[in-house]
């Protein structure tokens, strides 16, 4: 049965002039599990926006959206449930239960009916504990969680999902998925969900509809899908089995999970074992840039150790990346490192001079730089513009040279259009750049980046792949905290894992991931059986290729 | 962020007190009637009783080290109380010396004690009452006279620990970049300018969020009910028949005169008729009655530990 039908909708904002909607048809069966795809900038929320009419946002619309009877004769606020990225900004109150129970009061319904309806919800949710707590004492994952179940407790027939996993780690983010699936097979409430990490989405979706300069592209089964869109350059985002699958040149059906995609690899091996050769890689020889010798810190005297003896040693020109997983003190990490958060024993050399040493912010001039988890901290004007010649006055720079400087800078990383624009209006990947290009007219050495791949798409994560190597080509040291694995892996030239307050593996990417099995990326996880060596996609399509060409 | 995490005193696996399970208006009524008291009755007696009282219930509520502090805090307030009074207060029968031609007097060092031990016993109630009325008691007792204003407190009461967190965000972000490295004062206030002027900016982007959030929510969709999840219990009609009972003893004593009490010009006998009496023991039971509900609920445990 159909749940709804959107009719050659386009849209357009003011005071543009490109559609943000170019002529969508879709029609959205009861019950289904659609997963929309697409690059920042394809219209995926505007679309998203439009289906609730509280969020629809201002602007030209033509074409119609029609709601089926489900809805009644008008569309109330509660049968469409919307969930968006940034947890923070969706809890409105200050207690969970007041959050749960927000929906509710809004519909009007007695006291006895809400203790009833937010008691099953905070049980369904796993919530209960939590039950009379500040909302800010939660963590970003179990505020998610806490949304959802805010929309979900009012009953909706639609539940709508913008990007819902992009502040989460990638292992919260799976639970999260799988609740919403939970959410979706037992209740039988339709959900669209955009996301930019297909990885796990992918495989659970009934139909994936993707998306390109706002028009829809496809809507089809994931692995119809897959063989529609080989050519497309939305291939580069979809799940490391399809990409193999892909680049392999094979065809049949395709394969879009893990589990998939080993099958795959077994029917073409068999029992076979194939080896990946990698090229022997340079043993970097450059003096060191950083040097970290048993370092304990923690913040407060009764509370615990965040790093317990911590050592560290990063030579110049490096990517190094350090994983690990959610709370387990990366950011606490790279404070230390950058000098904001002052170990209480141990030391920290910087280009062989302790860091006590460098007095009066001499750490971050020309020398050390951090990139926050959040890029909008790092402006503080109202234009991109004006914040990029604000830190080039404050590096010492005349204001004409500094007008001059941030154009040229601009235009040399292909931001021209984006100055005048409010670093608030900016997508995520725009406004990451943008912060990074800030930091960068500090002309540090020394780069720290806190979670550089959050909320970015797949584009996005390859273009700022591209400018780390470039920086690392010109000498400077990169240090990233991740829990992208996938982003570790290709970017990297050692990478360790933070566990327990110290390093607890470290070594070049390739032995660090064949190491694990946990912590590694999709391809190995695919491939590790017939293939060995194989870490990225390439070179298990590499290893494909030979072999079949063999056998021909 | 560990260091946030310890404002939250409502936890939720902290054991709640049993005085806290009643009823906010009981609570609130209790709190009310029982400063009022220690604040209006000159009376040595029900001073005393209400510091105990609240000292004893405010006991049960701190560990060690507050209790500790507290001692040390209140010991050299009353000698501190007792010594400036006279000094200001020359009124008194009794001078004990004479400074610079004032009357350094006996029974202002009296007052001075009396007004000392009001002054803790106030500390005690409103320190009990902060811990026990907590926002959200607060905010349903005052949420059904303003509905809109209660929520708007809850909304803003989140506000407080997420600007503070983000202002250090900011602040830590902006030190790498270059702000606050002159080390001169003008440059620390140029800095700090720069970092709350983008605190606002980011406050009014958030604040612009959740009012779409609230809307696509349901918020302004016809008519709302306000949910609490406080029951009003028998003990809490009991407690309540009990305070106006205490209650108006006190007051009929009071009209009567029977708990008059004066310092100046030398303290009057201690009214101890068989009126005033009865007096005393309806406070010392009003002011010991959260202490009392707190400690049964201990006996009671002990008594269920050695049963088992």
């Amino acid at each position: 049965m159909e749940l709804l039908k959107i009719k050659n909708l386009s849209f357009t904002y003011p005071n543009c002039d490109k559609k943000a909607l170019d002529g969508i048809d879709l029609s959205i069966e009861k019950g289904g599990f659609y997963l929309l795809c697409g690059y920042t900038g394809s219209g995926k929320t505007t679309l998203l926006k439009l289906l609730k009419p509280e969020t629809a946002p201002f602007g030209e619309k033509t074409g119609e959206i029609e709601y089926s009877d489900v809805f009644g004769s008008e569309v109330s606020p509660f049968d469409i449930g919307f969930v968006s990225q940034d947890p923070n900004e969706q809890t409105v109150t200050d207690k969970v239960w007041h959050e749960l129970t927000f929906g509710l009061e809004n519909m009007g319904l007695s006291k006895k009916e809400i203790r009833l309806k937010t008691g099953e919800a905070a049980s369904y949710f796993g919530i209960a504990e939590k039950f009379n707590c500040s909302t800010d004492s939660l963590s970003g994952g179990e505020k998610q969680l806490l949304t959802l179940a805010g929309a979900v407790v009012t009953n909706p027939k639609l539940l709508i999902l913008d990007e819902p996993t992009s502040q989460l780690d990638p292992i919260t983010a799976v639970s999260f998925i799988d609740t919403i699936r939970r959410v979706n097979r037992d209740f039988g409430i339709t959900v669209i969900i955009a996301e930019h990490r297909l990885e796990d989405v992918f495989s659970l979706a009934d139909r994936v509809i993707a998306m390109d300069a706002g028009k829809k592209i496809a809507c089809d089964t994931p692995e119809n899908v897959c063989s529609l869109l080989k050519d497309s350059r939305l291939f580069m985002g979809f799940p490391s089995s399809a990409r193999i699958w892909r680049d392999s040149g094979s065809s049949g059906r395709c394969p879009v999970s893990v589990r998939e995609g080993k099958a795959f690899i077994k029917e073409i091996f068999g029992e076979h074992i194939a080896e990946y050769v990698p090229e022997k890689s340079e043993i970097n020889e450059s003096p060191e840039a950083l040097n970290v010798k048993g370092v304990w810190f923690r913040y407060e005297k009764d509370l615990p150790d965040v790093l317990r003896d911590f050592s560290l040693s990063v030579k110049k020109g490096e990517i190094f990346g350090i994983l690990g997983s959610n709370g387990v003190g990366k950011t606490t990490l790279l404070k230390v490192l950058a000098g904001l958060n002052k170990p209480y024993s141990g030391k920290i050399r910087v280009f062989d001079k302790k860091i006590e040493d460098y007095k009066r912010g001499a750490l971050y001039k020309s020398c050390v730089a951090l990139l926050p988890q959040d890029p909008k901290t790092v402006f503080i004007k109202s234009t991109v513009r004006e914040d990029l010649e604000d830190i080039l006055i404050n590096c010492g720079a005349k204001k004409d040279d500094a007008r001059k400087k941030a154009e040229e800078t601009a235009a040399g990383f292909g931001i021209t259009e984006l100055l005048g624009k409010n670093p608030y209006d900016l997508s995520g990947g725009e406004r990451q750049k943008c912060a990074m290009i800030k930091l960068l007219l500090t002309d540090p050495e020394i780069i720290m980046l806190d979670e550089p791949t959050k909320g970015l798409d797949a584009y996005s994560k390859n273009r700022l792949i591209e400018l780390l190597n470039s920086l690392k080509n010109e000498g400077k040291t990169i240090i990233a905290v991740t829990h992208d694995i996938e982003f570790a892996a290709a970017v990297s030239s050692r990478t360790a894992l933070l566990f327990d307050g110290e390093l607890i593996a470290e070594g070049e990417p390739r032995e660090f991931f064949k190491a694990n099995t946990f912590y590694t990326t999709a391809a190995y996880r695919i491939a590790n059986e017939n293939i060995k060596n194989a870490v990225f996609c390439s070179e298990v399509c590499a290893a494909v290729k030979e072999y079949t060409g063999k056998n021909e | 962020m560990p260091k946030e995490k310890r404002f939250f005193r409502e936890g939720g696996r902290r054991v709640v007190k049993a005085f806290a399970k009643f009823h906010p208006v009981t609570l609130f009524a209790y709190f009310a009637v029982i400063l009022l008291f220690s604040m209006f009755i000159r009376n040595p007696v029900t001073v005393c009783l209400s510091l105990l009282g609240g000292a004893a219930f405010c006991s049960t509520l701190t560990n060690k080290r507050e209790k500790l502090d507290d001692i040390k805090f209140y010991i050299p307030l009353t000698v501190l109380i007792a010594i400036t009074n006279p000094l200001i207060s020359h009124n008194g029968k009794t001078p004990l010396f004479f400074l610079n031609g004032n009357a350094f007097t006996l029974e202002s060092i009296y007052y001075g004690v009396f007004i000392a031990l009001m002054i803790i016993a106030v500390r005690m109630w409103s320190k009990s009452y902060s811990r026990i009325v907590t926002s959200d008691k607060f905010l349903y007792l005052f949420g059904r006279f303003a509905p809109k204003t209660a929520l708007i407190l809850s909304v803003a009461l989140r506000y407080v620990p997420m600007m503070k967190a983000q202002a250090k965000k900011i602040k830590d972000a902006q030190k790498t970049l270059g702000l606050y490295s002159k080390g001169s004062y003008a440059d620390n206030v140029v800095s700090t300018v720069k970092v709350y002027s983008a605190l606002i900016g980011w406050s009014l982007e958030n604040a612009v969020e959740t009012g779409k959030n609230m809307k696509a929510r349901g918020w302004g969709h016809g008519k709302r009910t306000s949910f609490s999840s406080f029951r009003f219990r028998a003990a809490d009609a009991v407690v309540l028949v009990l305070l106006a009972v205490f209650s108006a003893a006190m007051l009929i004593s009071l009209r009567t005169g029977r708990l008059a009490f004066s310092f100046y010009p030398e303290p009057t006998a201690l009214p101890a008729d068989p009126v005033s009496v009865f007096a005393y023991v309806c406070f010392a039971l009003l002011s010991f009655i959260p202490f009392f509900i707190e400690s049964e609920e201990n006996i009671r445990w002990n008594c269920l530990r050695s049963k088992t």
